[in-house]
């Protein structure tokens, strides 16, 4: 621990990136500017800042030059602050005394051709990154405990895999379903790709392990009415939706696997005008008997079509612009099993997207079956029509045959959209969760963590997540179990110290931060006289909502104050001859 | 045109705006690293300051930068109803409209500060709105010439 009173020894590294920046920057003209900034005792320019070689170069300065303080200028800290705060730390730096400076992303790429300007915003960028390292706070790296039990939040596929897999790797789990019964919108359907069983036979065998596990503690017909804590340690309320009862746990870690519903299309294909229209969700919960006699008179099926994209991939309809993703191989699978016994089976549609693993196996025996597969343009859907009589004709325009068809079917088919449930805003509420464009539970990062959220603790897995098949909400629940049981093993976690902060003696007891808190961290301390607020250090993000709002300027928000913002303006704004390396007359 | 005009109008030639672009660190700067990823090209104007979320933006921090002699002020968020921190952006737009008055009443165009929304995902809308904010200040001259 370094004295915080000591005078500030900042190094500054300006990096090359190869010549990513030193293509359009002039380094070594910013790291002589740097040099004469106040504070700065060492600056220098190399040539690949984040490799051993620039690693190993921050830590020998360091120690050389006894610096307090780190300034990096290279590519974004989106990318590197990791790495860097790593690299102080090794040299036994505060993480919270570095500061990166961004020439890479914000200048040289997108200044290419203006080199001159672009070193002299490189340069002002430098003054500025400083200017707040001479600002900069030593915080504590703190920790909390994490307990060793996981709430999994739906036991459709995705939250039986994620339960069973925690279980057997010894951590207990609360499994929560709002329905009477486990196994979701898989346990219903009948024709799974790609393997040739029914939902059922697939997802039996999981509900009887996760029901006769020990360590599993399942609560059917409930939801979760009240969430409230911090990563490791939620105080979880578990309402009975039938008895009412209430009952309280305490965990760990969460998983959500609340899953989808099957869009119900009305308005598309006229949908509600005939019995004999019907999803393919409807379809996949019929016995199979059941599919081949009409729903309106109960006379055979001989004739059938599936139309494709059903509220799916409709640019500018918000929440059915996505492709969901499991309807062509679903289709696939269930054309090539009825046409076994009907006459025909017509398949219409825009695009045929079976990507999965045996899944263009399933496209291929469906067409070998004589299956007709019929493209539609995108902007003239088939149109369908109910008769007097109760016949069905549908109209379309084959791009392939570039003419118009027609065709009577028995039983019409859609394969609708996977959509969010009804109540995924009120799921959303309870975790803190953002929701994506179509709907579905934002991860934390799309490519690189697509499991865990913005609320450290708690995972998404399967259909919660986006539109997916049952083999890819199995691969997400291993995934997030995995995630959920690494935080458990480890025991405790570290949490960030950027957290906001109330000087009791500045509090006007006002309540305006209590309300400004997205988390609800803000609590007021009824022990003082008058209360004043008070952080719940671990339930806070660090957005800083609460210090913005507070109109006594009693909120210090660590490594984000006021002074550390503005003197990054200050130093772009007025700076001053000295503040510029001149000399200070 | 007068030898007054004529001057000024050099001056204004050589002045380049000066603006402060604070983004938030989840949806705007990112969005900024990705125009840079891309090669998105757009004028070297704008220093940009991170912060974690607009929400953390005081009317303070826009009205210092006026007066320390920022041309413009640009602020970017994530969309509403995408704040990585559920609503902060949400706050930092209810206190915009109210800090717009502001400054309007003391004298400053309202036009020298932009409040635009960029996701991680969206670069060319984010180097669009530096650009705008660029031309709006650039058409109102520098912020000194406001001051009377």
């Amino acid at each position: 621990m370094s004295d915080p009173n000591e005078q500030p020894r900042i190094g500054v590294f300006v990096c090359h990136c190869g010549h990513n920046i030193a293509g359009a920057v002039d380094v070594v003209a910013v790291a002589d500017m740097a040099r004469e900034l106040p504070y700065v005792t060492f600056s220098t320019d190399e040539m690949f800042m984040c490799s051993d070689a620039g690693q190993t170069l921050i830590k020998e300065k360091i120690k050389e030059h006894n610096l307090n303080r780190v300034v990096v200028a290279s590519c974004s800290p989106r990318m590197h602050e990791p790495t860097f705060r790593r690299v102080v730390e090794e040299a036994d730096v505060n993480r919270y005394l570095f500061d990166q400076v961004n020439l890479r992303e914000h200048v040289s790429w997108c200044h290419t051709r203006e080199p001159e300007k672009a070193t002299e915003k490189a340069k002002d960028l430098v003054r500025m990154s400083v200017a707040r390292a001479v600002k900069l706070q030593e915080l504590p790296i703190k920790t909390v405990k994490v307990l060793p039990t996981t709430m999994v939040v739906g036991g459709g596929i995705a939250g039986l895999r994620s339960s069973l897999d925690i279980a057997e790797r010894g951590f207990d789990v609360v499994l929560i379903e709002k329905d009477s019964q486990l196994g979701g919108n898989v346990a219903k359907w009948t024709h799974l790709f790609p393997s040739d069983e029914s939902g059922a036979q697939v997802i039996g065998p999981l509900i009887d392990a996760v029901r006769k596990h020990k360590r599993i503690k399942i609560h059917l017909n409930s939801k979760v009415s009240d969430f409230d804590g911090y990563i490791g340690n939620f105080g979880v309320t578990i309402k009975n939706l039938s008895s009412e009862k209430e009952t309280k746990v305490d965990i760990g870690t969460v998983i959500v696997t609340t899953g989808f519903e099957a869009f119900k299309p009305d308005g598309y294909y006229s949908y509600t005008e005939s019995p004999n229209i019907v999803t393919l969700a409807e379809l996949q919960e019929m016995a199979p008997a059941q599919m081949l006699v009409r729903l309106s008179d109960g006379k055979p099926v001989k004739k059938i079509v599936f139309i494709g994209c059903v509220g799916s991939r409709e640019p500018g309809k918000i929440g059915h612009e996505h492709c969901s993703r499991h309807c062509c191989s679903a289709t696939a699978k269930a054309a090539a099993d009825l046409k076994d016994n009907v006459d025909e089976v017509l398949v219409l549609y825009q695009d045929i997207r079976t990507y999965g693993k045996g899944h263009e196996e399933f496209h291929r025996l469906a067409r070998q079956k004589h299956v007709i597969y019929s493209k539609y343009p995108s902007d003239a859907h088939p149109n369908v029509e109910v008769a007097a009589d109760g016949k069905i004709r549908i109209r379309w325009f084959d791009v392939l045959a570039g003419s118009e068809l027609e065709f009577e079917p028995d039983l019409v088919v859609l394969a609708s959209a996977m959509i969010p449930p009804p109540d995924m805003d009120e799921t959303a509420k309870m975790f803190s969760l953002t929701r994506s464009g179509d709907g579905f539970f934002n991860p934390e990062h799309i490519k690189l963590a697509p499991l865990t959220t913005h609320t450290a603790g708690v995972m998404i897995a399967g259909a919660a997540q986006a539109a997916k098949n049952a083999s890819e909400a199995v691969i997400d629940a291993s995934g997030a179990a995995a995630k959920a049981v690494g935080l458990m093993a480890q025991g405790e976690v570290e949490i960030e110290s950027t957290v906001s902060h109330v000087l009791p003696e500045l509090c006007s007891s006002c309540h305006t931060c209590l309300t400004a808190c997205p988390y609800g961290a803000i609590v007021m301390d009824e022990e003082q006289d008058p209360p004043v607020a008070f952080v719940q250090e671990a339930k806070c993000k660090g957005c800083g909502t609460c210090a913005a709002a507070c109109p006594s300027s009693a909120i210090v928000m660590y490594h984000s104050t006021d002074d550390q913002i503005l003197t990054m303006v200050e130093a772009y704004l007025c700076a001053t001859p000295e503040s510029e390396g001149g000399s200070p007359t | 045109m007068t030898v007054e005009q004529t001057q000024t109008t050099k001056a204004n030639e050589e002045w380049e705006p000066r603006i402060v672009a604070y983004c938030c660190n989840w949806c705007s700067y990112a969005g900024a690293d990705l125009a840079g990823t891309s090669r998105i090209q757009y004028p070297t104007n704008a220093r940009i300051l991170r912060v974690n979320c607009t929400g953390r933006l005081s009317p303070e921090f826009i009205l210092a930068a006026l007066d320390m002699g920022a041309d413009g002020v640009l602020v970017s968020g994530c969309h509403p109803g995408d704040c990585h921190y559920t609503s902060g952006n949400l706050k930092a737009r209810a206190r915009w409209a109210m800090m717009e008055t502001a400054i309007e009443q003391a004298g400053v165009n309202p036009k020298r500060v932009r409040l635009q929304w960029a996701s991680a995902s969206e670069a060319q809308i984010f180097a669009d709105g530096v650009k705008k904010i660029i031309e709006q200040v650039r058409e109102l001259g520098p912020i000194r010439s406001e001051w009377k």
